[in-house]
């Protein structure tokens, strides 16, 4: 699902699974979000920081959101909930969301 | 009666994918048709289809798509579709430059789309085999507006910011006939000033490969002899893909603003079988009905077509059908008859609509399309006037004839500029 990325993205996302280091999640987080801005929206060089809003700063409207959360879900094998996502406003939060939710699958595998 | 002219074509076609292309495949015989392996498969006996050429849309991701880069188009217009989504939005842009009319136009109010397609088989089996993979628990929030019948009208018309009619037709074969003559109607009768109006299809194992199941389509390996519409020796159609938009524009408002004109569409008609789910009558009469209705619709004699542009897909039974009817309604003497599928192969719902834009260039360009892949023809098909080579010179009125399952026939009559 990463071929389309910077080949990091994708040596981000074997280190997150191999390890869960919170950097790569990071690395690949940002990279799909940044995926996902919506043309008109896009700015070159545009650095997210933990408290950029994915619908004030980035304009994500409903489908972008919905097709985020389908892409992270896809990526990581997981199901995300409608009241997960409401929860979800800001990258950073995205981050810590997908972070927990990797977390549980790890449980759950375990 | 307001009259409603041809203002605008675009082309995504297995004879070419512009308009100068499609006119060359036209005057000179040249085929769309290639050799193909669905499925990895080299057991299967369908080994011909009508390709789409500078397109890679094999992958169910839209990021994985390749497509002419004269085409600019946003990921939030590409995550919609599917591939014969693709198709269609590049051959509305063609057809707006070729109208001269900016995409802000479409969005005035007095603009409708109607559109036909079978939607994506293709994306529909891969977003259902997902679902099941994780038992339903999750699965793509765009799987539906990419996959059913009606993915064209959803997404053009956001794409496009329509506020006229839009709609979707859904009579398989005949589908961009019937979504072509509602669109004559919505003018005519005075509710919009101009329809767009798009054919697509994919050419993929999922699209294709169930009408092999119905043993509909051909099993010759060689293109050059797997479509051969009223040949003696045709043994079923070769499917095709692709897209086709035409755009109509009430005449004055076409000419206020200064618009080339095709061709008008003088009337149309439609009239079923009432006879089988697959298979059509015998003696064409519901075939017959249509062709009546539109002649009478367009206030014309039989005598004055001078180019039947047939419906037929190479099947035994259609062209025979078809073949009746036409002799039916026209007599023993009657006007020039092709049919371009033996170049093109047979692109489903979209052929109806890519089949009258090709007889809108042979008005603009001065030709008459002929029945190059002819070799034998069938006996039961004698009585039709049947060129081999394209005629040089362009009819005046033309009938557009088209079938589908449950026996839909479809005839629109066209008239030169």
């Amino acid at each position: 699902m990463l071929r389309h990325f910077p080949r990091e993205v994708g040596e981000a996302f074997e280190r997150l699974r191999t390890t869960g280091d919170a950097a790569a999640l990071e690395r690949v987080v940002h990279a799909v979000v940044q995926d996902h801005i919506p043309v008109q929206n896009r700015t070159p060089g545009i650095v997210l920081t933990p408290s950029t809003d994915l619908i004030d700063h980035l304009g994500f409207d409903s489908i972008a959101i919905s097709e985020l959360v389908f892409f992270f879900e896809d990526l990581f094998q997981v199901s995300i909930s409608n009241d997960e996502i409401l929860r979800v406003r800001t990258v950073g939060q995205l981050c810590a969301f997908v972070s927990e939710k990797l977390a549980a699958a790890r449980k759950t595998a375990g | 009666m307001r009259s409603v002219a041809i203002t605008g074509l675009g082309f995504i076609t297995s004879i070419g994918n512009d308009r100068a292309a499609v006119s060359r495949s036209l005057r000179e015989g040249l085929s769309g048709l290639a050799r193909v392996e669905f499925l990895h498969n080299p057991r299967l006996s369908i080994r011909v289809a009508g390709t789409v050429k500078d397109f890679e849309t094999d992958s169910p991701s839209w990021r994985d798509w390749r497509y002419p880069e004269r085409y600019q188009l946003a990921r939030e217009a590409l995550r919609s579709l599917a591939p014969h989504g693709l198709y269609a939005l590049c051959a509305v842009e063609q057809a707006l430059a070729d109208a001269r009319l900016t995409a802000a136009e479409l969005g005035d109010g007095a603009t409708g789309l109607y559109c036909a397609s079978a939607g994506s088989a293709f994306l529909m089996h891969h977003h259902l085999a997902q679902l099941h993979a994780v038992q339903g628990e999750r699965g793509n929030p765009l799987g539906v507006v990419s996959a059913i019948a009606g993915t064209l009208n959803f997404n053009l018309a956001a794409h496009y910011h329509i506020r006229g009619a839009v709609g979707g037709f859904a009579a398989a074969c005949a589908s961009s006939t019937h979504a072509l003559g509602c669109a004559v109607d919505e003018i005519r009768l005075g509710r919009q000033d101009r329809m767009v109006v798009v054919g697509a299809e994919e050419v993929n194992a999922e699209t294709v490969l169930p009408f092999a199941s119905m043993r509909a389509l051909s099993t010759q390996a060689d293109p050059r002899l797997a479509s051969r519409p009223f040949d003696q020796g045709r043994d079923g159609f070769v499917a095709a893909g692709g897209a086709v938009c035409m755009i109509v524009e009430e005449r004055g408002v076409a000419e206020a603003r200064g618009a080339s004109i095709y061709g008008f569409l003088r009337g149309w008609g439609q009239a079923a079988d009432g006879h089988h789910v697959m298979m059509p009558r015998p003696d064409g009469a519901g075939l017959v009905d249509a062709m009546r209705r539109a002649l009478r619709d367009a206030g014309v004699e039989p005598a004055g077509v001078d180019y039947v542009n047939a419906h037929a897909t190479s099947t035994p039974a259609g062209d025979r059908s078809e073949a009746v009817a036409i002799q039916t309604v026209f007599g023993s003497h009657g006007p020039v008859v092709s049919s371009t599928k033996g170049l093109t192969g047979h692109p489903l719902s979209m052929s109806g609509i890519m089949e009258a834009a090709f007889c809108a260039v042979g008005l603009a360009e001065g030709f008459t399309p002929g029945n190059p892949c002819l070799v034998d023809p069938d006996p039961l098909c004698a009585g039709l006037n049947l060129p081999r080579a394209t005629l040089p010179q362009a009819p005046r009125l033309i009938l557009k004839n088209s079938s589908g399952f449950g026996g839909s026939n479809v005839s629109v009559v066209i008239g030169a500029a």
